[in-house]
This record gives C-alpha cells, sequence and structure tokens, in this order.
C-alpha cells in the first residue's frame, strides 16, 4: 500500500516538475531574446545621440564656436566603439537590418571624414578672419586710400561670413577685383596690398570650400538612414515579441495539459489505492487466518503485511513485528534463537535461506519454513508449526537409532521368513548388505549344522507366538562360518495378529574362539619344558606347572603360597635383586641369567624371564616368571669365548689375542732372555680400495692380505689383524736384526703385488714400522705404541718402506707429548697471542690487508714456532678450539682498527684442514662477524694448498660454504705444493700468496723469477689477487712490483707485531705514507 | 537629520570636484592621467616595450627608437630599423600618445592596440612577425607566467599589443609649469612664455595644435599658404603623401595628422620629414606655408619659450 502511493507521488513529482522544467526554460528564453533586443535599441539610441552631437558640433565648428576639437575626438571614438558593438549584435543577422547598417556606417565615415576636412577648413577660415585687419592695418600705413577700400571690401567679407548670401558674394568679388587693379601709390603699397589680397583670397576660397564641405556633410542622410534601421529593428522586434506569444501559448497550454494529466493521474491513483486497500485487507483478512504464519517483506526489507501467528510463533518479535519493520532487525532481535536445518537434518548457514527448510526455535518447536521471493524482489515467509510430527519423528528416529547402533543383529522377517530389514551390524556380522539380504529368506546363512527337526521346533515355537531362544552355525557371504546366539520373537499388530518376527542375534564366534584359546594355553601350561610360576601382586606364588616340579623338584602344593625367595641360591646380593625388580616394576620385565637352588640343595643356573601382568590400574596385579635351565648352554660358552678371540674375516688373531700373546712372549722373552720384534703393518691405499669397489672387495682383498703376510713369516709366529687395514707380526726369539728388517721388506714386496679380485687389478702399499723388545720398550703397550710410532715415520718416509723405532723418535714422542700438554695449558694461561703483519700496496705505500699470526709465548721455552706447534695443534685436535679463538680475535681487533679509523684494512686468517674435520662451520664464522660488526669481504681466510689437495670434494664443499657468507678465500704457500689450474678453477679461492721460498732469492735466482713471473701471469688470467709473502729487500720489492705484484709483505715493511704495536705501526704508516 | 548629512556630503563631494577640476578656459587644457590601467598589465608592456626580441634578429625593441628617457623619440629625421634598414618617416614620440585621435603620421591606426602591431611587421622597422616573436617569447618561462597571469589564451599577438598599448598610455607627462598655469596657479610662467602664447594663439597656431595634447586631434595639409615641398626641394617621397597612402585619394596627398606639441621642445628634428633641425626653424616654416605670415624673430623666440613651457614630467622621461 505505502509503495503504490510512493508510486503515485513519484509520477506526480515528475510530471509536476517536467511541467516547471518547460516554464522556466521558456521563461529563460525569452529573457535572453529580449536582451539582446534592448541592447541594440539601446545602441542604436546612442548612436543617433551621438550623430546628433556630431552635428552640433560640425555647427559649432563652422559658427567658429568650438575653439579645440577634443570633444570631437571623443565622439568619434564613441562611434566607433558603437560600430562595433552594433556590428556584433546578434541581431544582425537579419540580413535586411545588417545591409541597412552597413548603409549607415557607410555615411558614416563620409560624415567624419568630411568633418576632418571641415575642421582644418575652419581652422584656414577662422585664422583668416583673425589676420585680415592686422594685415589691414599694415596698409594703412602705407596707402590709406586702399585700406579705406580694403575695409570695405573686409566688412563685406564678414557679413558674407555671417549671411552666406549670393549678392554678398558678388560684391565681394566686385571689390576684390576694383582693389586688385587699383594702381598702387607706391612700390611698397603694392607689395602690403598683394599680400593683403592674398589673404582676402584664400580666406574666400577657404570659406567657400568650408561652406561647400558643410552643405556636402548636411546632405549626408544618416538619420535616414537611422530611421529605417529603427524601422527595421523595431518590425523583427514586433515580429519576434509575436513569435513567442505563440509560442508561450503553445508552451502554457502544454504546461496546462501536463497539469491536466497530473491530476488524472493522482485521481487515477486514488482510485486505484482505494482498490488495492480493499484487496489488502481482503488479503490481510486471509493470512490473518492462516494457520501458518505469515510474513511478506518488500524489496527493501520492510514488512509489508504479516499475520498474528507470525508474533505467536516468534514470540520474542513481539514489540518489533510492525509494518514497516525492518527485516535485518528482525533478524538481530533474533540472534541464535532459531536453528536451521535442511529437510535431510543438515545445518543450514545463512540468516534467511531461501526455499524450504526446518527452523528449531529456543522454544524447542520445529517449524517447516519456506522463503521465497515475490516479482517485486521482496520475500515471503511461510512457517507451518510440526512440533509434533518432529517428536514422532524424534521417537521414530530414536528407536530406529537402537536398532541400527545395537551391538546385535536385528532381523525382521514377516510370516513367511521374507526379510523385511536387517541392521547394520547384521551386515557387518554376516557380510551381506541390506539391499542383498532384504527380500531373501535366512536360509542364505544356513550352514547347514541344524537338523530339520530342530527347525521345525524354532518354526512351532514360533507360530505359537513364544519366543525361541538358541544358537546358529552361520556361514557368512565370504562363506567362513561364525557362532550366533539369537532370539527370535513374533510381532503382532493391534488385532493380535502375528505379522513378523524378530531376530536379534549375537555374534559369539569371539568368545567361542576365546574358550579354545584358554583351553590351548592350559595345555601349554602343563606341557611345556620350561617352568612356570605365576605369583600375586604380593609376590606370593599362585600356580606353577609341572615343568616348575620337574626342574626345582618342589610339587605345586609345596611352591603355592609362598614367595619366590625359597629359591634362592644365595649367589647373588642384594642389589641383583634389587635391580631385577627394579627393571620389572618400571619395564614390565627381566630377562637375564640367576642361580637358583633347587628343593634337593643343587644350585643350577637358569634364564629366567619375569613379566610383570598389569591390572586395569596399570597397578602390577601378578607376575609370571618363565625359566630354562641353562647348566648345559653354560658349558657352550667358553667355546664361544674361544672364538671371539679370531678374526671372523681372516681368520688371524685378534686384537685382544694379541694382547694375550704379546704378554705371554714377554713372559718367555723374560725368561728365556730373547728378544721379540714387533711390526706393525698399515696397508696404503686400501681405503680407496674400500671406498671405491665397496666393502665386499675390501674383505676379499684383506683376506689376500691376510694370507700373504702369513707366507711371509714362520708358524711361530703370530699374525694378528689389529684393526681395520692394520696388521701385527709378532716375532719371537730374534737375534738378527737384518733378519726382522728382511720380514718387513719380504711383507712389503708381497704387498705391492698386484691383487686381482673379481677380474680387477688392484694395486696397494704397506708402511711397517718395527720395535724390539727388550731394547724400545718393556710392555706390551708400550711396544704397540712404538710400532705405531715407527709405523707413522715410515709413512713420512714416502711409504712402502719399514722403519725401526729409534731413541730419537722417542725422544720426539715425549717431546711432543709434553708440549701437547703444555699446549692445553697454554689455552688456559693465555700464552697464545695474535700477532699481526700487514700486506702493503708497494705502489700506493698504503696498508691493504693484515694477516693474523698465532703466537706462542711459552713460559720456559720463549716464543714456540708456529711451524711446531700449529701441526701438534692439529693432530690433537686442539687446532679446533685455538682456530675458531684466532678467528674471532682477529675479527674483534679489525673491528676495532675499523673503528679507529682504518676503515679500509681486511683481515687474514689462517685455516687448517683439521679445522673442517674439527667441525669449524660457516655458521661460526657467520656468527663472529654478526658479533663484531664486521662485512664479510673484509675477512680472507687462508688455506695451504694442500688442505686444497687432499679430500678434494670435502674441502670444496666446506670453503664454498664460507665463500657463500662473502668471505674471501686465499693459497698460501702457493707455489710449494701441486697446485695446478685444474685444481684452482675447482675452488673459490680469491687470492694467491706466492711462497716466501720463491721470494728468498729474487731478483737473483733466475728460476725462482721466472717461476715468480709464471704464477703472477697465472694470477691475471685467473683473475685472482696476488700477494708476495716473506719480502726482505728493496730489490725483491722493486723486482716484484715491476713484474705486476704489488701487494707484498715480509720483514721489509713490518714484522708481525702485537696488536698495540700494529696500531702504533698503522698511525705512522697513516701519517707517514710511503715512510716504510 | 539623516537628510542633511547627506546633503553636506554631497556638497562636500561637489565642492571637492569643483575645486580639482577647476581649469582656465583655454583651448588648452591640461594632461590627465589615465586611472583605470591595469598596473601589471602596463608592467608587462613595459617588458615588451624593452624587449629585443620582439625583432627578427633580436637587435631592436621599441624603445631602440622610441628613447624614454629623451622624450619618446631618437633625434632623428629617420630611424634605423634592424639590419641598419633606414626608416622613411620621422619617429614620432611615444609620449602622450593616449591623446592623439588617430596613430601614426597618416593617421592608419585607430587605436594604440593597432599601432603596436605595426613596427613589428615593417620590414624596415623590426621585420618580424607575430609568430616569430611569440616562439621565441614562448621559450622565456617568466614571459609565459606573465601572460598567464594576465591572459586565458596566454601569448598571442593580439595580447602584446594589448599590454604595450596599456604600457603606452601610462607614458603622460603632467605637471608641465603651462598646465599648472592652466590651472591656476600663480607665478609658473614668465612673462615671455605667456608673450609666446598669446602669439601662438592670436597667430593661429592655436588653431590646429589645440586641446589636451596642442595638436594630435585633427588633420591638415602641409603647406596650405604656400608650397612647401617645392621649397624644401629634393623628390617627393612616399612618406611625403601623407594620408594618400591610406585612402588613395587624390584630395588626401600631403594630409598629415597635426602632431601633438606637447613635447616639441625636446624632440628636434622637426615635421614627418624631420626637415627642420631647430624649433625656431619649425615656428618660422609653419608660420610661413600654414598661416603665409613672416613671424619677426623675437616673436619666434617668445612662442618657443611657450612651448618650452609645455614640457611635463614622466618618471622616464629625464630630460
Amino acid at each position: 500500500m505505502k509503495m503504490l502511493k510512493a508510486i503515485s507521488t513519484k509520477r506526480s513529482l515528475l510530471l509536476f516538475s517536467l511541467s516547471v522544467a518547460f516554464v522556466l526554460l521558456l521563461v529563460l528564453f525569452w529573457d535572453d531574446e529580449s536582451q539582446e533586443y534592448a541592447e541594440l535599441s539601446h545602441h542604436l539610441l546612442q548612436l543617433k545621440e551621438m550623430d546628433a552631437r556630431l552635428d552640433r558640433d560640425v555647427l559649432r565648428i563652422t559658427s567658429f564656436l568650438l575653439v579645440q576639437y577634443d570633444p570631437l575626438v571623443r565622439t568619434s571614438n564613441r562611434l566607433r566603439e558603437l560600430k562595433e558593438k552594433i556590428n556584433s549584435n546578434p541581431k544582425l543577422s537579419d540580413k535586411v537590418l545588417a545591409d541597412l547598417v552597413e548603409t549607415y556606417w557607410r555615411g558614416m565615415d563620409e560624415k567624419l571624414d568630411i568633418l576632418e576636412r571641415i575642421k582644418f577648413q575652419a581652422a584656414q577660415v577662422r585664422n583668416g578672419i583673425h589676420y585680415l585687419p592686422i594685415a589691414a592695418r599694415e596698409l594703412e600705413a602705407v596707402d590709406p586710400e586702399a585700406y579705406r577700400d580694403m575695409l570695405e571690401l573686409l566688412n563685406s567679407l564678414y557679413t558674407y561670413h555671417l549671411f552666406y548670401t549670393d549678392t554678398q558674394i558678388e560684391d565681394i568679388h566686385s571689390a576684390l577685383a576694383k582693389l586688385k587693379q587699383k594702381s598702387p601709390s607706391s612700390p611698397a603699397s603694392r607689395e602690403v596690398l598683394d599680400k593683403v589680397l592674398f589673404h582676402v583670397d584664400s580666406n574666400l576660397g577657404d570659406l567657400t570650400e568650408l561652406g561647400g564641405l558643410k552643405i556636402r556633410y548636411l546632405a549626408i542622410p544618416t538619420l535616414e538612414y537611422f530611421e529605417y534601421i529603427h524601422a527595421r529593428h523595431e518590425r523583427n522586434r514586433i515580429i519576434e515579441i509575436a513569435n513567442k506569444k505563440q509560442l508561450i501559448v503553445i508552451l502554457s497550454a502544454v504546461v496546462f495539459i501536463l497539469l491536466l494529466g497530473l491530476w488524472q493521474l493522482i485521481r487515477s491513483l486514488q482510485k486505484a489505492h482505494l482498490e488495492v486497500n480493499r484487496a489488502w485487507y481482503r488479503l490481510h483478512d486471509a493470512v490473518e487466518n492462516l494457520s501458518e504464519a505469515f510474513a511478506l517483506f518488500d524489496a527493501d526489507g520492510r514488512l509489508v503485511l504479516h499475520n498474528r501467528r507470525f508474533g505467536e510463533f516468534y514470540p520474542w518479535l513481539k514489540d518489533w513485528i510492525f509494518e514497516g519493520a525492518n527485516i535485518s532487525a528482525l533478524q538481530s532481535v533474533t540472534g541464535n534463537r532459531i536453528h536451521n536445518l535442511s529437510l535431510e537434518g543438515e545445518a543450514v548457514f545463512g540468516v534467511m535461506p531461501i526455499g524450504q527448510y526446518l527452523e528449531q526455535v529456543e522454544s524447542g518447536a520445529w517449524f517447516l519454513a519456506s522463503n521465497n521471493y515475490t516479482t517485486e524482489g521482496g520475500v515471503v515467509c511461510v512457517r507451518s508449526d510440526i512440533t509434533e510430527s518432529k517428536q514422532a519423528e524424534a521417537d521414530l528416529r530414536k528407536l530406529g537409532r537402537v536398532l541400527e547402533q545395537s551391538p546385535t543383529s536385528v532381523m525382521i522377517t514377516d510370516t513367511n521368513g521374507t526379510i523385511e530389514y536387517v541392521n547394520p551390524k547384521f551386515e557387518k556380522v554376516s557380510g551381506y548388505s541390506a539391499a542383498e539380504a532384504v527380500g531373501q529368506n535366512p536360509r542364505i546363512l544356513k550352514s547347514g549344522d541344524k537338523t530339520k527337526e530342530e527347525y521345525t521346533e524354532m518354526w512351532n515355537t514360533l507360530l505359537a507366538g513364544k519366543e525361541w531362544r538358541g544358537m546358529f552355525h552361520n556361514r557368512r557371504k565370504d562363506g567362513s562360518i561364525y557362532w550366533e546366539s539369537a532370539s527370535i520373537c513374533p510381532l503382532r499388530d493391534e488385532m493380535g495378529k502375528i505379522t513378523h518376527f524378530i531376530a536379534v542375534k549375537e555374534d559369539i564366534t569371539a568368545q567361542k574362539r576365546a574358550e579354545d584359546q584358554l583351553r590351548m594355553n592350559a595345555t601349554v601350561f602343563e606341557t611345556t619344558a620350561e617352568g612356570i610360576m605365576v605369583t600375586d601382586a604380593d609376590n606370593l606364588i599362585k600356580t606353577v606347572n609341572p615343568a616348575f616340579t620337574r626342574i626345582t623338584g618342589y610339587a605345586p602344593e609345596e611352591a603355592i603360597g609362598r614367595g619366590p625367595s625359597m629359591l634362592s641360591s644365595g649367589r647373588h646380593n642384594k642389589a641383583f635383586y634389587e635391580s631385577l625388580w627394579d627393571s620389572v616394576l618400571q619395564k614390565g620385565y627381566w630377562t637375564g641369567e640367576i642361580w637358583n637352588r633347587r628343593k634337593d640343595g643343587s644350585v643350577f643356573p637358569e634364564w629366567l624371564s619375569i613379566a610383570a601382568i598389569p591390572g586395569e590400574d596399570g597397578i602390577a596385579k601378578e607376575y609370571v616368571a618363565v625359566f630354562s635351565d641353562i647348566s648345559k648352554h653354560k658349558q657352550d660358552e667358553e667355546q664361544i669365548r674361544y672364538q671371539a678371540n679370531y678374526d671372523a674375516l681372516t681368520g688371524l688373531p685378534n686384537r685382544s689375542l694379541l694382547s694375550d700373546r704379546l704378554t705371554q712372549a714377554i713372559g718367555s722373552a723374560n725368561r728365556e732372555n730373547w728378544k721379540l720384534a714387533l711390526l706393525f703393518i698399515d696397508l696404503d691405499q686400501f681405503k680407496m680400495v674400500n671406498d671405491t669397489f665397496g666393502h665386499v672387495m675390501g674383505d676379499e682383498l684383506l683376506q689376500q692380505v691376510a694370507s700373504r703376510i702369513e707366507a711371509c713369516v714362520r708358524e711361530s709366529d703370530t699374525v694378528a689383524r689389529f684393526g681395520g687395514d692394520e696388521f701385527v707380526i709378532l716375532l719371537q726369539d730374534v737375534t738378527d736384526m737384518d733378519a726382522v728388517a728382511g720380514i718387513a721388506a719380504k711383507v712389503i714386496d708381497s704387498i705391492i703385488r698386484v691383487f686381482t679380485l673379481y677380474g680387477r687389478e688392484i694395486y696397494i702399499g704397506a708402511s711397517v714400522g718395527i720395535t724390539i723388545f727388550p731394547d724400545d720398550a718393556v710392555n706390551a703397550d708400550a711396544l704397540l705404541r712404538n710400532a705405531d710410532m715407527a709405523m707413522y715415520q715410515a709413512k713420512a718416509h714416502g711409504r712402502n718402506n719399514y722403519q725401526f723405532f729409534t731413541a730419537s723418535m722417542q725422544q720426539r714422542t715425549l717431546e711432543r707429548q709434553q708440549l701437547e700438554l703444555d699446549l692445553r695449558l697454554a689455552i688456559k694461561r693465555n700464552e697464545l697471542e695474535i700477532y699481526y703483519q700487514p700486506v702493503v700496496d708497494a705502489t700506493l705505500d698504503r696498508v691493504v690487508s693484515i694477516e693474523a699470526l698465532l703466537r706462542w709465548n711459552h713460559p720456559h721455552r720463549g716464543v714456540v714456532s708456529p711451524n711446531r706447534f700449529i701441526p701438534l695443534a692439529e693432530d690433537c685436535g686442539l687446532i679446533g678450539s685455538v682456530g675458531e679463538w684466532v678467528i674471532k680475535g682477529a675479527c674483534e681487533q679489525l673491528s676495532q682498527w675499523h673503528k679507529a679509523g682504518f676503515a679500509d684494512l681486511n683481515m687474514a686468517v689462517n685455516l687448517s684442514s683439521r679445522q673442517r674435520e674439527l667441525g669449524l662451520e660457516a655458521d661460526y664464522l657467520r656468527q663472529v662477524l654478526q658479533d663484531t660488526g664486521l662485512s664479510p669481504e673484509t675477512l680472507t681466510l687462508e688455506m695451504t694448498e694442500s688442505l686444497l689437495m687432499r679430500d678434494t670434494d670435502e674441502a670444496i664443499t666446506w670453503l664454498t660454504g664460507f665463500k657463500a657468507l662473502g668471505v674471501n678465500l686465499s693459497v698460501d704457500d702457493f707455489g710449494t705444493g701441486y697446485s695446478s689450474l685444474s685444481y684452482l678453477k675447482r675452488f673459490p679461492v680469491d687470492i694467491l700468496k706466492i711462497d716466501r721460498s720463491f721470494v728468498n732469492d729474487l731478483p737473483a735466482d733466475i728460476d725462482d723469477a721466472s717461476l715468480v713471473k709464471t704464477i703472477v701471469a697465472m694470477a691475471e688470467s685467473l683473475n685472482l689477487s696476488l700477494v708476495a709473502e716473506g719480502v726482505e729487500s728493496k730489490e725483491q720489492a722493486d723486482f716484484l712490483v715491476d713484474i705486476g705484484c704489488r701487494n707484498l709483505q715480509g720483514f721489509y715493511y713490518a714484522k708481525p707485531m702485537s696488536a698495540a704495536a700494529m696500531t702504533v705501526w698503522l698511525n705512522g704508516d697513516v701519517q707517514g705514507t710511503g715512510t716504510t | 537629520m539623516r537628510n542633511y548629512l547627506k546633503l553636506l556630503i554631497f556638497l562636500l563631494i561637489m565642492s571637492s570636484d569643483a575645486l580639482a577640476g577647476w581649469v582656465k578656459n583655454e583651448p588648452i587644457q591640461p594632461l590627465t592621467a589615465d586611472h583605470d590601467l591595469n598596473p601589471k598589465l602596463a608592467a608587462l608592456g613595459d617588458r615588451l616595450f624593452h624587449d629585443r626580441r620582439l625583432s627578427q634578429d633580436n637587435s631592436l625593441s621599441c624603445a631602440g627608437c622610441h628613447v624614454l628617457s629623451t622624450g619618446g623619440t631618437d633625434g632623428k629625421a629617420k630611424s634605423m630599423g634592424v639590419s641598419g634598414a633606414i626608416g622613411g618617416i620621422k619617429a614620432p614620440t611615444v609620449y602622450n600618445t593616449r591623446f592623439n585621435f588617430v596613430q601614426f603620421w597618416d593617421g592608419r591606426a585607430p587605436t594604440l592596440e593597432a599601432q603596436a602591431a605595426g613596427p613589428v611587421h615593417n620590414p624596415i622597422e623590426m621585420n618580424s612577425n607575430w609568430q616569430e616573436v611569440i616562439s621565441k617569447l614562448g621559450n622565456d618561462p617568466s614571459m609565459v607566467a606573465d601572460f598567464d597571469a594576465l591572459f586565458e589564451d596566454g601569448i598571442t599577438g593580439e595580447n602584446i599589443t594589448i599590454a604595450i598599448a596599456a604600457f603606452e598610455r601610462s607614458l603622460v607627462t603632467l605637471n608641465s609649469r603651462f598646465d599648472r598655469w592652466l590651472r591656476g596657479e600663480k607665478g609658473v610662467l614668465t612673462e615671455k612664455e605667456r608673450r609666446g602664447y598669446r602669439l601662438f594663439k592670436s597667430y593661429g597656431c592655436i588653431s590646429c595644435h589645440q586641446g589636451v595634447n596642442v595638436g594630435g586631434n585633427m588633420y591638415g595639409f602641409i603647406g596650405a599658404m604656400g608650397d612647401y615641398f617645392e621649397d624644401r626641394g629634393g623628390e617627393i617621397t612616399p612618406a611625403d603623401l601623407g594620408r594618400y597612402n591610406v585612402t588613395q585619394r587624390a584630395e588626401d596627398k600631403h594630409y598629415f595628422k597635426v602632431p601633438s606639441l606637447r613635447l616639441a621642445a625636446v624632440n628636434p628634428p622637426y615635421f614627418h620629414d624631420g626637415s627642420a633641425k631647430t624649433l625656431n626653424d619649425a615656428v618660422r616654416v609653419m608660420g610661413r606655408y600654414q598661416l603665409g605670415r613672416e613671424i619677426p624673430d623675437d616673436e619666434i623666440e617668445d612662442i618657443v619659450a611657450f612651448l618650452f613651457s609645455l614640457v611635463g614630467e614622466h618618471i622616464r622621461f629625464k630630460p
């Protein structure tokens, strides 16, 4: 209803504003047109005034009343302006008018033109009038008679000036002629007379000219032209006004018609409105009497129509439901009071879903809801109360769910036994799906174990209306058999007639199986050879099996009720039992060997397993002990131990047996005063074979090596596999050292011969270290250590040779051990210090980098050479922590120097390959850089060539990790190793350091010089930076700079020095550049 | 009460107006300043007036021939244009031109705006054109900004002339002793000058040289009472033909705009051809050919004295 009102209002407004617009347009248009007319009229009026003013001024000029012409200038300027304005008036689009105006302007231009002449002519005439009496007076002095005549002439001339009569002009001309002919009284008189006459002549001429101009001027009919213009203008204006009036009448009519239409529209709308109102009330009544709740919302979500039921359905909306209420307001009031479900029972989201769905309100009532769009975009909502049917449905569903979720199979058949329903449990148990089972006879489950009589009995019971109980041995769909206990009873209708049978069945197969299992367990319990004893939570024996009796001698009745301690042998202490029970209580079991005592008092070893059986609360309820007598087994162990002394792969004595043998041999040698020789053999290249060809090949190789070594010695000598690829030969009763050396050489020779493994030819080598008892050492461990040391010496001598252990070796070993000890202490005692040596750019005399060098200030030995303690630190692994300490210290120092103003300084720190093995990672370096705030490119890591040569792939990976941080990598001692171009290319190296050994003899040594030149060229080609170390003289420096190596390091520039000294040196360097 | 007040104010206004406006009733009237000028427009005109880019080779500005400090002319009989071209006519002063009824000797320009375009395009003066000038000025951001601030369409030929004309309207030499005398000030003119003025009137010079500008509001024939050109000698040049050059009518030959005598005293030589080197000569020649009279030397001296009293003041004018 409101909508209709709104529409009618809108339409009438539209019509009304249309009318107003028409009127406004008309007025505007009219006003605009009249403006131009008014303007033109106004200008024409001014034009007429100016024209008149011009005429007036012309008259004033010719009457010599105007003494100056400025007013005329103003008038003509004004006319020019008017001309522009009038010519630009749009009304001049009338061609006739434009022509008339043009004619007027032509006339006006001519007038102005003549005016100009008049101005000049009038000036001339006026000057003449003024001058003639003066000139005449000159005549008076020379010729009084002529003067009199002249006065008369002038008189008539002035009269003529006043009254332009023809008689006058004739008189003047005759008088003039007379005067001209007059003979002068003197030549002077003639001259004066002629001059006066010339002026009179001129004046007369000018006067005539002026008169003519005036006539010409006045003859120009500008006024007449103006009248034409005016008349035309007026005519145009009248026509225009007439047109306007006509237009106004038409437009007024249009407006009237529009207004009429408007009135009509409003009337018809009112009528329609009444109709609608009536229909509305009918509809309202109809809606009000609906049993359903009803609400209609318009497109803007406003409530248009609803019935009382709607309010009853949603009681909380009582104060909110009124015509015009907004749907969203209602929804917000409703909040969570309503839960929407689809007809299928799934949750429905969205505030007001379109279509049918179910609503459950907070009171528990159920509504069938239906929302649908109206044609105009509104929503119509219908709700019917289905709470009762919903309740019934819920009850049914509950019962249904009982069936569905029942742990027992349920089957319903009709009286003919045709299956009408089976529940999911049935499906699960039988393997038949509901679809397969329904319509079938229960016979499909039959396994055939029941007799016909039994079935008949069952049917009779059922048909008699009684319940039947029994067991079925049924067959599943897959053919397997299962046990069911069933209860079948008839269902009756209201009349008491049997309509269905319902069978409730339980699968008892598992139960049956469990019974079988128990039976079997009991048998095992009775018959097993292992003794079983079960104790209760208080650890009193509950039960024992016959084997228990057999092993222990105790009958069950003797054991039951007693503690297991009756079996205690007394061989185990209290702690043993405590740990046993700890294990049982903590882990739930214990397994191990235990000595127990039989009834007869004899002690026997048994292998015992105890398991705790936890109750429902997790605490042990029972303990089961199973044990077997292992007296015999014990006896076998000795054999096994023996076997453990031999290497399984080669069959040679292993390390422990060797140790035994060596000990025995030392004993014998002492007694017999023999000498012993111990040969330590280490295979070279074995690792490579193992890594390259695999363990199978490696094992095969070791076997062959073992037999070759065995072939080199007497049977009385011992050949043992010491571990990995290490073998040891123990020679007894040695007298001749040459013979020992011979055996060593024989062993080496036999090993370096080719091995053929799986069709492959393989070469390996061996290094042998020899030590002699009692010359070198008197106990087994020392002998083995000496032999090992000698073997390393042999390796150091270039492999495939043997070395005897010597006293100096011993000395070194001791010293080394001492040094190692000292080094460990040195770290703690702060004896290590970082020294710094600068690298100088010789061409710029500027420090480019500083190398951090480790220095050990030993309290007794003084400064220990890094060449001595660094390898030691590498060997014993100390290099790991020392290396990290150096990196950290050097970076901190560099950071300090940066802060002190040496911002361009870089730092080089040495890196050992052992540091990789000891776990120095890029992460550590990153952390140090981060802590010290250094940018990575200021740090260079220096490593030896040998580092690059060893374990190439791992080394590359390792170095690439550092490189990725952005630090530079430098190769130290370049040229001493085997570095080749190919090697360098593989590594992310930035800088080469030419080893001092090449620099030493520069530039005198030709070989060194050419080598260094080669290195420089190579570095250039690889785009690597170069540093030469060990520069000690100016000659060396000059030579190096000459060949293109400008970064130099050495005593010539500066020795390594402490951080403090370096700081002083740097300051000096900065202040006195070039003083080095 | 209120009516009395109104009356009082009315009387006050009227009386002050009357006092300020009072001048002697003479054929010559005092010069007045144009109070309606837009100062920014005039300032732009000033820049343009002195801008050499208005000439083809950037050598010559308006001020080149119209030297403001000496009186608005270049003191030559014929001015020199670009590339040494010699003009055909004596350059008139730019002072007080707003009082002239037309511009140029032959009156071919009705307004100052129309006049300003003339020399720019004249091949023997600036020898340029608007297209050229606009492109040159358009490269000068400050010029572009000045124009944009004043005109919607920026730099155009028309706008250039509007600005120059505005500047020229400001070139009025006020407060000459003669004007002060006209306004009633006592003792500003000497006896000789007053005698000169009386002679100026009685000889009839005043017939043509009248109004605020002492001339400049009418045309006249040179040689009304004698053949000026025959006596002058030399060829008749196109410039000698005067307004004929505009109308092509035979009767307009030797018909010229009567020049203003306001700054005649400081702007020799005289006449359109610059044939009179001194003011005394000019007065004598004028008496002879325009009045048909020989003016005695002592009277010429008096008239010249009078003409000097017409010279007024302007901030740019430093005689």
